[in-house]
C-alpha cells in the first residue's frame, strides 16, 4: 500500500493506493508540529509500504510561522562582501511605497563573518584561505549562538577549493553547514548566497521534522520519500542535506499529476490550473513535461502573477514554473473608495472562511459569489452545510447580490486568465492551442468560463480534483539533481555529474543546460543529448530563443550551467474507469449564467463511462463542483475524467 | 457590462504588451532592468492604463504623448491602420535621447478610438560616448541622434530609409534593431488585444475608459482630502562645478488638485543636468503619487490632479538644444526631493527624510584583449528615516529602481577585480528614526581604462527632518597603485591604470526626528 500525504495550511490530505482503487481522506493540519496530523492519519491504515510526502514546513518556517522560527544562522563570506546578502539586487520591492521593508534578514549583520580569501574570475586562487582564521570566526559565531552555518565565497562555483576547506573547518563545530557550491554552484553571488543561507536556515527544522517522521515510518516497516519542488521524489537524506528543494513541493504534485494525465490522454499541450482557497496557479505542460524554472523567490510577492525580484528570498534550484494570482475560493470581494468592485488580494482564510460556510464569516468571497449564482451544492466538502442566506447577505452589502456575484466571478476569471497568459505568452505559445486541466477545490467551478476567456475549447477535470495534488505524488518518479557551472568539456562535465548521482541507480539521466548568447544577462534551459555537443546545444538553444523571443542572433553562445536529473521510474497507479452502465438521475435548480436558467444537477459518481451531457449543467462530487456553462458539452472518459468541450 | 471588467482587461493588455516588449527585446537593459513602459490611451491621448516599471516614465508619457500628437497634427502626419510614429527628441518625448517612444493608433469602424504607446531605453543612440550619456555634453547634439516625430512604420512595415539612417548612427545596430522590433511587437500585441475587446464589447469599451479615468480622479481626490490645504515651499540643490544649483518648488494643495510651481529654480546649464519638462512632471508627480497611497491607478484620472509649472530656460524646463541626459538621472532625484521637502512642511508626520538622492552613475570603458568594452552601473544608497521606522540601507531611491550587475558577472566580462561591496555603516543620519546607510562599492583596475562618474550629494548630505541629522555625503576616491590617494568630485572623469583602486561611498539617508540621548 502506498500513501501520499500533502500537508497544507488547513488540511492534511491523504491519498491511499493499494494496487486497485484510490481512496482519499482529510484531517485538520497541526501547523506547529505537522507530523502529528500525518502520523494520526497513518495510524488508520494497515500494511503501508511507502509514504510519499509534500510539506510546506520550509516555506512556513521562512515566513516566520509561530513555532517554526528558523534558528540563528551565521554567514561566512569573502572579505569585503558580507553585506551582499543584505543589499541584494539593490532594487526596492514596490515603486511607490515609502514605508517598504526588505524581507526580514535571515542573517543579521553581527552574524556575518568575513574570511580573508579570494578566487578570481578564471578560477585561480588569488588568496588561499587561512584555516586558523576560519576556526577563530567559527568560535565567535558559536559564541553568538549560531546553530547553523552558511558560507559563500566569490567564484566558488568555478573553483570551490577555498570554500570546501572552510566548510570542513566549520563542520568540526557546527552540525548544519551549507556551502554555496554544494547547494547552488552557479554564478551571481547574491542568489547563490541566498540559496546557501535559506538552506542553512532550513536544515535544522526540516532535519528535525523528517527525523521525527521517518522514526515513525520505519517503526511501521515502511519507507518515506519526499516531494521536491522540481516534481520528483527524493530520499529523506537528500531532503535533509538540501532542504531548499522542499520549498513549494506541494503545488509541484498537482502539475506532475496533470502531466501524467496529459500523457494518458495524449494531450501534448496542457495548462495545469489549480485553484484552491487562497490562490490560483497555472503552469504549462508541453510534450508531457512540466516547464521548469531555475529560480524562485520564497515568500515573494507577485505582480500580475509573476514574483517581483526583491520581495522574498531567492533560491536557485529547479522549480516547476507556476504563475500565481490571488484568486481562490476564499478571496475577498470588495468595493474600494473610488467605488470600483475588486477581487483580492486578501483572503478570508480558512477561519472563519467564506460567509456561506456559516462559521461567522460575513465578508463576501468568491465562494459566496458562486453560492449566490446557484453553483454550489447544499452540502460542501468536509460536511459543511451551505448557508445561502449568509452568502446573499454578505454580497448585498456591495450592491445587487446577483450582479455583484456575477461581476466578481468574471473579474476573478480575468485575473486567472492573466496568469495563464503569462505562462504561455512569455514562452511564445498561444493559450488557445492548449487544453486546460482543472483541479483544486475551486478549479472546476471556474474552468470552462476561464477557458472561454482564453479562447481554449477543451477542459479536462480529473476525478477527485480536490485531492489531485496529493495524487500527483503517487505518479511521480524519483529524481535527484546535480549541476555545475562553466564545465569546459561539455560531455566530460555531464559524465562527472552522472557519476556523482550513480548511487541512486537511476533508470535514466536527463541532461539540461542553461545557455545564453555571450553578453546576455539571462539563460534559457535546453535539453542536451548524448554525447553532448556544443553544436547541438546551440541548435536547441536557438530554436528555443526563436520561440520565446522571436529572433536569433549572429553571436556565439555559452553554456553557463549544466544540470543532470537522475530519474528512477516508478509504477504509476492506474485510475479506475467509471462503470459502463448507469442512468443518472439529475436534480434541478436555478443557476445564473448571465440569466437564471433551470439547470440539471448531476452526481459525478452516477455518470457512466461515455456519458455525454450538454451545458448548462452542474456536476457535483465530494471534493469539488464542475460548472458546465451553456454552449459546452461534457463527456465521461476513461479513468473517470470529465472532458468539457465547446 | 461593468466598466471595471473593461478597465481590468485594459490594464492587463498594457501588461501583456509590456511582456511582449521585454520578451523580444535584445538588450538586458530592457529585459533585466525593465527600463520600459507601455500605456493604452483614448482617442484624445489620455492615459487609460499604464504598465510601468520605472518611476521616471510615470508622468513623462503624459507630457510626451500630448506633445507627440500635437506635433503629428502640426506636420499633417496621419496614422492609418498598421502605422506607428516614432520619436526620441527629448523636448517632445519627454525624457532623454535613449528613450525611444513608439505610438500606434487603434482603428475601429473607420476611426481612431485610441492608441498604444511604449517607451524603451536604448543602450546606445549614437553620439561621442558609448551609451550616449555624455558627461561633457553642452547640447543634446553631443549626446546622440535626434529623431523628430516620424511615421516610422507604415502598414506594419518599418520604413527602410528611416531605419537605415537610424542604424547608421548607433554603435550596436543589431541591438537597436532588435529593441525597435520588440517595441513594434508590443504595439502589435496591444492594438490587437484592444481590437478584440472592442469586437466583444463594442462602444461600451470607450465609455468604460471614461469611467476608469473618472475613477482614477475620484480616488486621487479622496486621498487628497486628507491633506492640509495651503501653499508649501522648499528648496534643494544639485552640485555643479564649484557651486550649487537651486531647485525651488511651491506646492499648492487645493480641493481639486495639487499645483507644483518651480519658479526660481536655476537657469539651464551647459551640461547634461537639464531636465526636460517631461522629467520634471514625472519627478514632481512621484512624491504626490507616493503619498496618495498605493491604490491610485496610474491613469489620466491621477495625472489630472497634478499640475506642474516650470519656467522655460531653467534646469527644470530647458530650451533646446540644452543637453539633457543627466536630467533623468540626477536632476529628477532632486526635483522629487524638493517636492518631498515641501510636502513635509504640510504633513510632517507622513513624509520621510531625504534618501541618498543620487543614482551614482559609473561609466567605464577601454580597450582590453583587443576589443573595446564599456560598463555602466548605478549604485543605490540609504533611504531617509521615516516617521515610525528607520530608513532602509543599500537600495535605489525615488526615480530609479534598476538592479545591480552581479560582481561575478562583471568580473567575468571586464578587467575589474572588486574589493568591497558592503553597507556603509554609520552613513545614515542620526534621528529618532535613523536614515538608511549608503553603499561602499570598490574595485581594482586590471587594465588601463577611463572612468566617468556622475553622482550628487557629495558636498551636502541628504537632509534630515524634524530634528533628524543629515546623512553622510557621498564620496569617491582613487588609490593609485603607488599608494597615492586622489579625492574625486561627484562629477569626474579620469584614467585608471592596472593596480589603481576606485572606491565609491554613496550617501546615507537623513534622520527623522530628534535623536535619543
Amino acid at each position: 500500500m502506498r500513501v501520499a500525504v500533502d500537508v497544507g495550511g488547513t488540511f492534511t490530505d491523504f491519498v491511499v493506493y493499494d494496487g486497485g482503487k484510490v481512496e482519499t481522506y482529510k484531517l485538520l493540519s497541526t501547523p506547529r508540529q505537522p507530523e502529528v496530523a500525518v502520523i494520526e492519519g497513518l495510524r488508520r491504515l494497515r500494511g503501508v509500504r511507502e509514504i510519499l510526502h509534500a510539506s510546506t514546513i520550509g516555506t512556513n518556517a521562512l515566513l516566520g510561522q509561530v513555532g517554526l522560527e528558523p534558528p540563528p544562522v551565521a554567514l561566512f563570506t569573502t572579505e569585503g562582501f558580507r553585506d551582499v546578502i543584505e543589499i541584494g539586487r539593490q532594487n526596492r520591492p514596490r515603486l511607490y511605497d515609502l514605508y517598504f521593508e526588505k524581507p526580514r534578514q535571515l542573517v543579521p549583520r553581527d552574524m556575518r563573518f568575513e574570511v580573508r580569501e579570494r578566487v578570481g574570475p578564471d578560477g585561480t586562487v588569488i588568496l588561499p584561505v587561512d584555516e586558523g582564521q576560519v576556526e577563530a570566526l567559527a568560535e565567535a559565531a558559536a559564541g553568538r549562538g549560531a546553530a547553523a552555518a552558511a558560507l559563500s565565497f566569490l567564484h566558488s562555483y568555478l573553483n570551490p577549493t577555498n570554500e570546501a576547506i572552510a566548510a570542513a573547518v566549520l563542520r568540526r563545530r557546527f552540525e548544519y553547514v551549507s556551502a554555496s557550491h554544494e547547494v547552488s554552484p552557479e554564478p551571481r553571488e547574491y542568489e547563490r548566497t541566498s540559496t546557501a543561507v535559506v538552506n542553512a536556515a532550513l536544515m535544522p527544522i526540516v532535519g528535525r521534522y523528517l527525523r521525527s517522521l521517518s522514526g515513525y515510518v520505519e517503526g511501521i516497516g515502511a519507507r518515506l520519500y519526499v516531494m521536491s519542488s522540481s516534481g520528483g521524489l527524493i530520499t529523506v537524506d537528500e531532503a535533509a542535506r538540501r532542504p531548499v528543494q522542499l520549498v513549494e513541493s506541494g503545488p509541484a504534485g498537482g502539475v506532475v499529476a496533470a502531466a501524467e494525465l496529459a500523457r494518458a490522454l495524449s494531450i501534448t499541450r496542457a495548462v495545469s490550473f489549480d485553484m484552491g482557497g487562497t490562490t490560483a496557479k497555472a503552469g504549462t505542460i508541453v510534450g508531457y513535461e512540466p516547464s521548469i524554472t531555475a529560480e524562485y523567490e520564497v515568500g515573494g510577492e507577485a505582480h500580475y502573477g509573476r514574483l517581483v525580484k526583491g520581495t522574498g528570498y531567492p533560491v536557485r534550484f529547479p522549480f516547476i514554473d507556476l504563475a500565481e494570482v490571488s484568486a481562490g475560493g476564499g478571496t475577498i470581494v470588495w468595493r474600494d473608495r473610488g467605488g470600483a468592485l475588486r477581487v483580492g488580494p486578501t483572503s478570508a482564510g480558512a477561519d472563519p472562511g467564506p460567509a456561506c460556510y456559516g462559521r461567522g464569516g460575513s465578508v463576501p468571497t468568491i465562494t459566496d459569489a458562486n453560492a449566490v449564482l446557484g453553483r454550489l451544492p447544499p452540502v460542501l466538502g468536509g460536511g459543511i452545510t451551505l448557508d445561502l442566506d449568509a452568502a446573499w447577505r454578505a454580497m448585498s452589502g456591495l450592491g445587487d447580490p446577483v450582479d455583484v456575484a456575477w461581476d466578481a466571478v468574471r473579474l476573478a476569471n480575468m485575473e486567472m486568465a492573466r496568469a495563464v497568459r503569462l505562462v504561455t505568452v512569455e514562452r511564445g505559445l498561444d493559450p488557445a492551442d492548449f487544453a486546460l486541466i482543472a483541479f483544486g477545490g475551486a478549479g472546476p467551478q471556474h474552468a470552462a468560463e476561464l477557458a472561454e476567456e482564453l479562447g481554449i475549447s477543451r477542459v479536462v477535470v480529473p476525478p477527485g480534483p480536490g485531492v489531485f495534488t496529493a495524487l500527483g505524488m503517487l505518479m511521480a518518479d524519483m529524481k535527484f539533481e546535480a549541476r555545475m557551472s562553466y564545465p569546459g568539456d561539455l560531455e566530460g562535465g555531464f559524465k562527472r555529474l552522472e557519476e556523482s548521482l550513480a548511487w541512486a541507480d537511476p533508470t535514466y539521466y536527463v541532461r539540461l543546460a542553461d545557455v545564453r548568447y555571450v553578453g546576455q544577462g539571462w539563460e534559457l534551459m535546453v535539453p542536451v543529448g548524448r554525447p553532448a555537443s556544443l553544436d547541438s546545444v546551440r541548435e536547441r538553444f536557438e530554436e528555443r530563443h526563436q520561440a520565446a523571443y522571436g529572433f536569433r542572433m549572429d553571436r556565439p553562445v555559452e553554456v553557463v550551467t549544466i544540470r543532470v536529473f537522475a530519474v528512477s521510474v516508478r509504477e504509476r497507479p492506474r485510475l479506475p474507469d467509471p462503470p459502463a452502465e448507469g442512468e443518472p438521475r439529475p436534480g434541478r435548480r436555478k443557476v445564473y449564467f448571465g440569466e437564471w436558467i433551470e439547470t440539471p444537477v448531476y452526481r459525478r459518481d452516477e455518470l457512466p463511462l461515455g456519458y455525454a451531457l450538454r451545458g448548462p449543467a452542474i456536476v457535483e462530487e465530494a471534493s469539488s463542483t464542475v460548472v458546465v456553462p451553456p454552449g459546452w458539452r461534457a463527456t465521461v472518459k476513461n479513468m473517470g475524467v470529465l472532458e468539457l468541450t465547446r | 457590462m461593468r466598466w471595471e471588467l473593461v478597465y481590468r482587461a485594459t490594464v492587463y493588455i498594457a501588461e501583456e504588451a509590456g511582456a511582449a516588449l521585454r520578451r523580444s527585446a535584445l538588450s538586458p537593459n530592457i529585459r533585466e532592468r525593465m527600463d520600459h513602459s507601455v500605456a493604452v490611451l483614448d482617442a484624445e491621448g489620455r492615459i487609460v492604463a499604464q504598465a510601468e516599471h520605472i518611476p521616471v516614465h510615470l508622468g513623462s508619457f503624459r507630457v510626451g504623448v500630448g506633445r507627440l500628437l500635437e506635433a503629428l497634427e502640426r506636420e499633417g502626419i496621419e496614422l492609418g491602420p498598421g502605422d506607428a510614429a516614432l520619436v526620441n527628441d527629448p523636448y517632445i518625448a519627454g525624457t532623454h535621447l535613449n528613450d525611444v517612444m513608439l505610438l500606434s493608433p487603434i482603428h475601429w469602424r473607420g476611426r481612431i478610438v485610441g492608441y498604444v504607446v511604449n517607451k524603451a531605453h536604448h543602450v546606445d543612440v549614437g553620439g561621442p560616448v558609448p551609451g550616449s550619456i555624455n558627461p561633457w555634453a553642452r547640447t543634446m547634439h553631443e549626446e546622440g541622434v535626434v529623431m523628430p516625430p516620424l511615421k516610422a512604420v507604415e502598414g506594419g512595415q518599418v520604413r527602410r530609409d528611416l531605419l537605415a539612417v537610424w542604424l547608421a548612427n548607433v554603435r550596436d545596430p543589431a541591438t537597436a534593431l532588435g529593441d525597435l522590433n520588440a517595441q513594434l511587437a508590443a504595439n502589435v500585441v496591444g492594438t490587437r488585444r484592444i481590437a478584440e475587446l472592442l469586437e466583444r464589447y463594442g462602444e461600451e469599451v470607450l465609455e468604460a475608459w471614461d469611467s476608469a479615468i473618472d475613477y482614477g480622479r475620484r480616488l486621487s481626490l479622496l486621498a487628497l482630502a486628507g491633506w492640509p490645504r495651503g501653499t508649501f515651499e522648499a528648496e534643494d540643490h544639485l552640485e555643479w562645478g564649484e557651486g550649487l544649483l537651486p531647485i525651488r518648488v511651491k506646492v499648492s494643495v487645493r480641493d481639486d488638485g495639487v499645483t507644483l510651481d518651480f519658479a526660481g529654480s536655476a537657469h539651464q546649464v551647459e551640461g547634461p543636468l537639464n531636465a526636460v519638462f517631461g522629467v520634471t512632471y514625472s519627478a514632481a508627480a512621484f512624491p504626490v503619487r507616493c503619498l496618495l497611497g498605493s491604490d491610485v491607478p496610474t491613469n489620466e484620472g491621477f495625472y489630472s490632479v497634478v499640475q506642474v509649472a516650470a519656467p522655460e530656460g531653467t534646469i527644470v524646463n530647458p530650451r533646446r538644444p540644452a543637453a539633457v541626459s543627466g536630467g533623468n538621472l540626477e536632476t529628477s532625484q532632486r526635483i522629487a526631493d524638493a517636492v518631498f521637502r515641501a510636502l513635509a512642511a504640510a504633513m510632517p508626520e507622513r513624509v520621510p527624510a531625504a534618501g541618498s538622492g543620487t543614482m551614482a552613475n559609473i561609466m567605464i570603458g577601454g580597450v582590453w584583449r583587443d576589443s573595446s568594452w564599456s560598463y555602466y552601473e548605478t549604485v543605490g544608497g540609504g533611504t531617509g528615516g521615516r516617521p515610525g521606522k528607520d530608513g532602509v540601507s543599500g537600495v535605489h531611491v525615488n526615480m530609479t529602481n534598476t538592479m545591480n550587475t552581479p560582481i561575478e558577472v562583471v568580473e567575468l566580462a571586464y578587467p575589474l577585480l572588486f574589493t568591497r561591496y558592503m553597507v556603509r555603516e554609520g552613513s545614515g543620519g542620526r534621528g529618532r528614526w535613523r536614515g538608511g546607510d549608503g553603499i561602499i562599492r570598490s574595485f581594482k583596475a586590471l587594465a588601463p581604462m577611463r572612468l566617468a562618474l556622475l553622482a550628487d550629494r557629495f558636498k551636502v548630505g541628504p537632509w534630515g527632518l524634524m530634528g533628524g541629522e543629515p546623512g553622510s555625503p557621498g564620496r569617491a576616491y582613487v588609490v593609485r597603485a603607488s599608494g597615492e590617494r586622489v579625492e574625486l568630485a561627484g562629477k569626474a572623469v579620469l584614467d585608471l591604470y592596472p593596480g589603481d583602486e576606485f572606491v565609491l561611498e554613496t550617501p546615507g539617508g537623513g534622520g527623522w526626528g530628534v535623536p535619543h540621548g
